[in-house]
């Protein structure tokens, strides 16, 4: 899933002065996931907002609801209304959310409230952990299911680097594992360290971020007009 | 009538304790909500209780270490720790929200938390030197 964070409180609030009237949308899929922008946190901060309002003296109608999803056309039809009576939008969506919900209320302002951070995992309730860099060219395979590009902080790969130390990261030696650490531990888990000793060429990497944005079309997929 | 401050009350010991309770005034300034485990406690709920007018808010629960549902109480105190955070971020007096922890037996104990969260209400900001972290409380030194 795509995890975020919400940004400072004071960031939101200076980006929403003299707002009238202000939506604030939750998004129920990623964000959901990793508690940062559901329909709970979407009343909280709808809630803080209104509190911070009355306490400064600051006149805004803040309403809040939440949809299935922020990056598909057909989960803004519940809210449209409310959106059209909004003077802006907060979104509470991934990054891609925000974009997309702008998009289609073009001519609304449409205010992010979350920092997008990464594709991860739930490692326990509460922690999230990076582990995909969408670099549109997957080599899990030869890493025992384990990413350089994700994981290593260099996305080195022909690894490790000589900042491991006890499996841990340069970076953050206290709380960041090396990520060639654990690819080595998990090839040798499954007998296929041999692996290893293939050198890994230069890759392209024009099918990451340094293509510029991504698109895909499936033809077969794809509705006559 | 002016809003009273809401006391979330765990059933298994801050709500025994507020029913032992003999000062009438006591429990006219508080309406008890009974919870089956301040576990329950949401940050939301929290909050949405002062955008009603109330003037404060408090989670009374079991000690940390003995919530009847294990970790309960150690729950609460998060989202009342977040809570205040919230507060504060938002320019509120973080004192409105506050956690104790009591057991059946303490009617004494919650008088005493009722009086001082209406002296705090009451004052304003409280001084730093009577805030006392949900932290110590939490670990009964504060009799």
């Amino acid at each position: 899933m795509i995890t975020a964070v919400q940004k400072p409180f004071g960031e939101i609030y200076s980006m929403v002065q003299g707002v009238p009237r202000l939506l604030v949308l939750g998004c129920g899929t990623c964000v959901t996931v990793c508690m940062a922008g559901g329909e709970k946190e979407a009343g909280i901060l709808a809630s803080a907002l209104r509190l911070a309002n009355r306490e400064k003296g600051v006149s805004m109608e803040v309403e809040t609801d939440t949809i299935e999803r922020q990056c598909d056309r057909e989960f803004f039809d519940p809210v449209r209304e409310k959106v059209e009576k909004a003077d802006a939008v907060l979104s509470m969506a991934c990054g891609v959310g925000v974009q997309f919900c702008s998009e289609v209320f073009a001519g609304k302002r449409v205010l992010p409230a979350l920092n997008t951070r990464f594709y991860g995992t739930t490692e326990q309730q509460g922690v999230w952990a990076e582990r995909c860099a969408g670099c549109g060219n997957c080599v899990l395979d030869r890493f025992g299911g384990v990413c350089p590009v994700a994981r290593c902080s260099k996305s080195l790969l022909n690894g490790p680097c000589g900042g491991s130390q006890n499996g841990m990261c340069e970076v953050d030696p206290k709380n960041l594992q090396c990520g060639w650490q654990l690819i080595y531990d998990r090839l040798k888990l499954l007998g296929l360290l041999h692996l290893l000793e293939e050198n890994q060429p230069a890759r392209d990497w024009s099918t990451g971020r340094d293509g510029g944005p991504g698109k895909i079309v499936r033809e077969d997929m794809v509705l006559d007009s | 009538m002016d809003k009273r401050i809401v006391a979330f009350c765990c059933e298994n010991s801050a709500l025994r304790a507020a029913q032992n309770v003999e000062d009438p005034a006591v429990l006219e300034a508080v309406e008890l909500v009974r919870l089956p485990c301040t576990g329950k406690v949401e940050i939301g709920l929290l909050l949405q209780c002062l955008e009603r007018g109330h003037p404060g808010v408090l989670v009374l629960g079991c000690p940390v270490d003995n919530c009847k549902f294990l970790r309960g109480s150690s729950r609460a105190r998060k989202r009342v720790d977040m809570t205040r955070k919230i507060l504060k971020e938002a320019g509120l007096d973080e004192e409105r929200v506050r956690m104790d922890f009591l057991s059946s037996l303490d009617a004494h104990k919650f008088q005493r938390i009722v009086a001082e969260m209406r002296a705090r209400l009451a004052a304003g900001r409280p001084k730093d030197a009577e805030e006392a972290p949900a932290e110590e409380a939490a670990k009964g030194g504060r009799r």
